[in-house]
């Protein structure tokens, strides 16, 4: 009960005019990244973190998450009608999306995505509301042991979860754990890997690290492949409408948005994974155990409904980590995070209490900007799908200056704008030797999380490390970072040796 | 020989380098306390691994040869759906890359002296260059109402301090600043 009149008041917040109009800039702009050639969901959101050094914490909060929603169902636009995933997450809407527009229904695609995302959004923020203040109020018992497990496991998901080989995920990662030692030590005040250069002295920035890595760096890359010239050739004159599913047809899904959504959450929660996992993996748990498994990829719902909708779902179980624990669940929420910590709040257990009023406001926008993001996305499809005629060259020349402002705007040194080139150049070789970019940026913003918790639990057991194993919250922990992974690796390896044997 | 070489570059890179830090680590100066692990024991102990992983893959990649590699479960869903067939294949123009990496330096060299408005101007213009966009109106407009409007949007809306410049380029900066009534 208490819950819902802290939500009540987090819509009226929500609902002043102010903040209303950022939440609805945040849904426009998250679509046109999604469907923007050139960018990313988790590029655009670096890109618009300078806008909210000046804002107030909740409008800065909304303008991102709202960004990081609509960014999860602007690019299945693109995907149905001219087969261009706009996202990764989108590429399983290509193979019955696209075939369903294929055979001439392309509006009644649309229409399944646009019940998709906002049922599962529906039900994902429903979920993160009841499930976010008994998660905190358990985390409350957590000591520096607990912490330090649950960090390991989130930087073990990362690697085994993500993009890239397991290896070079795990280098990634310890590059950015390194990167986070850089400056003067919060224990000892010990200068470490600083050169006695004053800006390394005060430690190097994360925001300089994801700006660099992934704004620049994918520019880069894209630039070495070349531009595509004119704009994607697509014809986005053509006409486009919206159909709805009637009540019977939704209905007969019901299994598969409730597997969808479930999955979805169940992936958001999980440190490393994100939108585009849950995609691909309720698109594959519908091809087990749905009712026509065997027929996705032949243009049925099935096959539309279910990635979208666990994309969608996944950013509510994303939410729960971060906000709870400070621990970022994908690349998106560990902006986020950033956000928060720029406008000096550390999200955790304690949230609920200090800041109570607050998080139900971020909750009360989530779920406005999933029906605002449906809205406009029924509405203004077509000037959306426009965007894709913009030059990719004209369009990354902005992103570059983007990351640039957003680097400078920050301290207003310019020394920063040197080391996120050199980060650019980084991500660029990062994507060019297929290193991960994600892992290294985590590792940026929870190595010094994890260096702290590391210490203080040192400190207070006499150097005994073992006291992981013997607290049962952080034992659990610690196995599942275990099983997380070795499991990956091990089944890989069985699959190669019964490979290898089918073919001797 | 040479193919695995390449393929174990990037790791004898990342070991020399791990090496070196670990060395430095070492040197680390803090006030120690008996019993207490000092403010080396993170970084070692993350060096460390990554000298484990980084020696991993020099063994297998240049001794052994072999190029099985686990895959992260984001990797192996985008590989067996076919999702990234096709990017391989398409071309590559290391020069871009090189003139866009050399403009962006220059870019940052000269800003503090251009200041960001002639700066930015000028880079816009030649980015969409080297990234092989012809339409030169387009370019022209673009790159002049560009950096007004970031101007604009940052110094006057957002309150970022850009760059001015310095004499004589400061000039232009300011007399834009009058015209936005920037003070």
């Amino acid at each position: 009960m208490e819950a819902l009149i802290h939500l009540g008041n987090g819509f009226l917040q929500v609902l002043q005019p102010a903040n209303l109009l950022v939440l609805f800039i945040g849904l426009v702009l998250g679509m046109l990244v999604a469907v923007l050639p050139g960018l990313t969901l988790v590029m655009g959101v670096v890109l618009a973190l300078p806008f909210t050094y000046t804002m107030e914490l909740l409008p800065a909060i909304i303008l991102l998450t709202a960004m990081y929603v609509s960014g999860t169902y602007g690019g299945a636009f693109t995907a149905i009608l001219f087969r261009i995933p706009g996202e990764p997450i989108d590429v399983p809407l290509l193979w019955d999306g696209y075939t369903m527009g294929r055979k001439g229904q392309p509006a009644k695609a649309l229409g399944w995505t646009l019940f998709a995302a906002l049922g599962g959004g529906l039900i994902t923020t429903t979920v993160m509301v009841l499930a976010s203040a008994p998660v905190a109020t358990f985390a409350l018992t957590f000591s520096s042991p607990e912490y330090f497990a649950i960090i390991i496991f989130g930087l073990t998901s990362v690697v085994s979860l993500g993009g890239g080989s397991i290896t070079n995920a795990a280098i990634s990662l310890m590059l950015g754990l390194m990167i986070a030692t850089v400056g003067v030590d919060s224990i000892y005040g010990a200068e470490r890997f600083a050169f006695g250069v004053p800006f390394l002295q005060d430690g190097i920035e994360y925001l300089l690290v994801m700006v660099g890595a992934y704004g620049l760096g994918e520019v880069f890359t894209r630039l070495e492949k070349g531009f595509a010239g004119d704009g994607t050739p697509a014809d986005t004159d053509r006409s486009i409408s919206t159909e709805f599913p009637t009540l019977a047809e939704m209905l007969k899904l019901k299994m598969t948005f409730l597997r969808s959504s479930l999955v979805g959450i169940i992936v958001g929660i999980i440190p490393g994974a994100g939108a585009t996992v849950a995609s691909f993996v309720a698109y594959g748990v519908e091809g087990q155990y749905g009712k026509r498994g065997k027929e996705l990829g032949t243009g049925i719902a099935e096959g539309i409904v279910a990635p979208q909708t666990a994309a969608t779902s996944s950013v509510g179980g994303a939410m729960i980590p971060l906000l709870t624990m400070g621990i970022p669940g994908s690349g998106a929420t560990a902006i986020i995070l950033g956000a928060f910590l720029l406008h000096g709040m550390q999200p955790g257990p304690q949230v609920f209490v200090t800041s109570g009023p607050f998080v139900y406001a971020v909750f009360a926008s989530i779920f406005l900007g999933i029906i605002g993001m449906c809205i406009l996305g029924f509405f203004a499809i077509k000037p959306l799908v426009k965007v894709l005629e913009l030059p990719e060259a004209v369009v990354s020349a902005f992103v570059v200056l983007f990351c640039f402002i957003g680097a400078f705007a920050a301290r207003n040194n310019l020394s920063d704008l040197y080391v996120i080139t050199g980060f650019g150049i980084l991500g660029y070789l990062f994507e060019k030797f297929s290193f991960p970019i994600a892992p290294m940026v985590l590792g940026v913003i929870l190595g010094p999380l994890a260096e702290s918790s590391f210490m203080t639990m040192m400190v207070s057991n006499g150097n005994d490390w073992t006291v992981l194993m013997g607290r049962p919250v952080s034992a659990t922990v610690m196995v599942m970072a275990v099983v997380a992974l070795v499991y990956p690796i091990q089944r890989q390896l069985r699959e190669r040796t019964r490979r290898n044997g089918t073919k001797q | 020989m040479l193919n695995r070489l390449l393929r174990a570059a990037p790791y004898i890179v990342l070991q020399l380098a791990a090496m070196y830090f670990y060395q430095l680590a070492g040197h680390i100066e803090y006030p120690a306390t008996p019993g207490r692990i000092g403010p080396d024991f993170w970084p070692k102990s993350i060096l460390v691994l990554l000298g484990g992983v980084c020696i991993y893959e020099i063994i297998k990649n240049l001794l052994i040869g072999e190029t099985f590699t686990a895959a992260g479960l984001l990797e192996k869903l985008m590989k067996d759906s076919g999702a990234n067939e096709g990017e391989e294949k398409l071309r590559s123009y290391p020069m871009l890359l090189v003139g866009g990496i050399l403009l962006t330096v220059v870019y940052v060299a000269t800003i503090d002296k251009l200041g960001f408005f002639l700066a930015t101007i000028a880079y816009l213009a030649l980015f969409m260059v080297i990234g092989r966009y012809r339409r030169w109106g387009v370019i022209a407009i673009s790159s002049v109402l560009g950096s007004l409007a970031l101007v604009f949007i940052f110094m006057k809306v957002v309150y970022v301090s850009l760059p001015l410049g310095t004499e004589p380029f400061s000039a232009v900066s300011l007399w834009l600043l009058a015209i936005m009534g920037v003070h």
